[in-house]
């Protein structure tokens, strides 16, 4: 915890520099945080060369945009993160329509290794929350927040995945993010 | 996007934010919030809020090495077009007036310094020049790296629309021409390898101004704007 906070200060300062034009303090960055952040987009892409694609793209717009990261709003890594989701999910809708079909089988998705994962690590007390507000859901409501989030999947594919009709999907998410709005703020 | 009829609609606003966050939403839509989230502060603070909490998911993933090639890619992609080449650095007449040159004589200095930092890298003997007018005052500097000329004309002022040209003197010879230079830029010529041995502290260089593209010749035909010798550094 210490030493993720430390990081975190690290990465911080190293943004700052990096918005001062430091080529050097994005290499670290980059260091810091690129298998972590291929991992994301390979979560969403599931193709190493779109990914890596993504990734480049990335980390120039980390260069281009350092200036716009605040260090008293979020974390570096929050912000980074949001930015190679973001990039991902772009490039995951652009595929043609109806192309490559979504390879997870729906028993992967039912069997999110998440939560083990984040009982692995000593918890931050934003992942104890959220953990503790997911568990305050109907667990295949949790199951699809998850699959959404780490997938950047849309609605219809989240349906299709979990067997349910469309509208219900749709129902199923946006209770939960109302729930999970409400409890995060508790 | 929040077409369910059955949530409130005082809740739809913040779904909006959710569900782009969450990744729920097709291109248009996202294309929309991100639009929206220009000039709408509220929204672009639920969407921080919700990246903020919901960001902790990523934990889950799996950190993976990207290949060796992807830094060098984005490394490629941030460089300064100035920096695409070495070279162009000096080439920029910008970068030595950027250095404080006001005069040859501080550009002379200064190529001295290069050398001496390991910009340009130093050969068995060191040789440069100054180019002064018959007004004595020193206009052009060059110097012998390698091979190659650096020609740098720091206070070289033509408006005459002539070519010119930079000739190589050496002791009892005629002049070589090493070809055309020009006023406003920093530059590296190429020394003949005939040539190239025989540069000692005897030898000249010599500027004059030439029909278009240079004499035609082969030897100096109009007027020599500015000559100096080769020196050791």
């Amino acid at each position: 915890m210490d030493a993720d906070a430390a990081r975190s200060r690290e990465l911080a300062a190293a943004l700052v520099r990096v918005a001062g034009g430091d080529r050097a303090a994005l290499r670290l960055v980059y260091q810091e945080t690129s298998a972590k952040l291929f991992g994301v987009c390979l979560r969403i892409l599931k193709d190493r060369s779109e990914a890596e694609d993504v990734l480049q793209d990335v980390y120039v717009t980390v260069w281009r945009k350092a200036d716009s990261f605040d260090p008293g709003r979020a974390s570096p890594i929050t912000w980074m993160v949001a930015i190679a989701r973001n990039r991902s999910i772009d490039r995951l809708r652009s595929r043609a329509a109806g192309g490559r079909f979504e390879p997870i089988e729906a028993a992967d998705v039912v069997s999110d290794p998440a939560p083990a994962a984040l009982e692995r690590v000593e918890l931050a007390q934003q992942q104890q929350r959220l953990a503790r507000c997911l568990e305050e859901l109907e667990a295949r409501h949790a199951t699809a927040i998850r699959a959404a989030f780490l997938d950047g999947a849309t609605y219809e594919q989240l349906a299709a995945r979990m067997n349910v009709p469309l509208g219900t999907m749709k129902s199923w998410i946006r209770r939960a993010l109302l729930k999970l709005r409400a409890c995060l703020e508790r | 996007m929040s077409d369910d009829d059955t949530i409130d609609p005082a809740d739809r606003g913040k779904l909006d934010a959710a569900e782009y966050v969450l990744g729920v939403l097709g291109a248009e839509e996202r294309r929309e919030v991100e639009r929206r989230l220009m000039h709408e502060p509220r929204l672009a603070a639920e969407v921080a809020f919700w990246e903020e909490r919901l960001g902790v998911l990523a934990d889950a993933v799996a950190p993976v090495a990207p290949p060796q090639h992807t830094w060098s890619q984005i490394e490629a992609a941030i460089a300064p077009p100035q920096a695409a080449r070495r070279a162009s650095l000096w080439q920029s007449l910008a970068f030595w007036r950027g250095f404080g040159i006001a005069s040859a004589t501080l550009a002379a200095a200064s190529i001295a310094a290069l050398v001496y930092i390991g910009l340009i890298p130093a050969t068995r003997e060191q040789l440069m020049a100054t180019l002064a007018g018959s007004s004595g005052q020193p206009n052009v500097v060059a110097a012998v790296t390698g091979n190659d000329l650096l020609v740098v004309p720091a206070a070289l002022l033509t408006n005459d629309p002539r070519a010119v040209e930079l000739w190589l003197i050496l002791p009892n010879q005629r002049p070589h021409s090493l070809g055309l230079i020009h006023p406003g830029q920093a530059m590296r010529l190429t020394i003949p390898p005939d040539l190239a041995g025989r540069l000692t502290p005897d030898a000249a260089l010599a500027i004059s101004l030439e029909p278009p593209g240079g004499s035609p010749t082969g030897q100096p035909t109009g007027p020599v704007i500015a000559s100096g010798r080769l020196t050791r550094l």
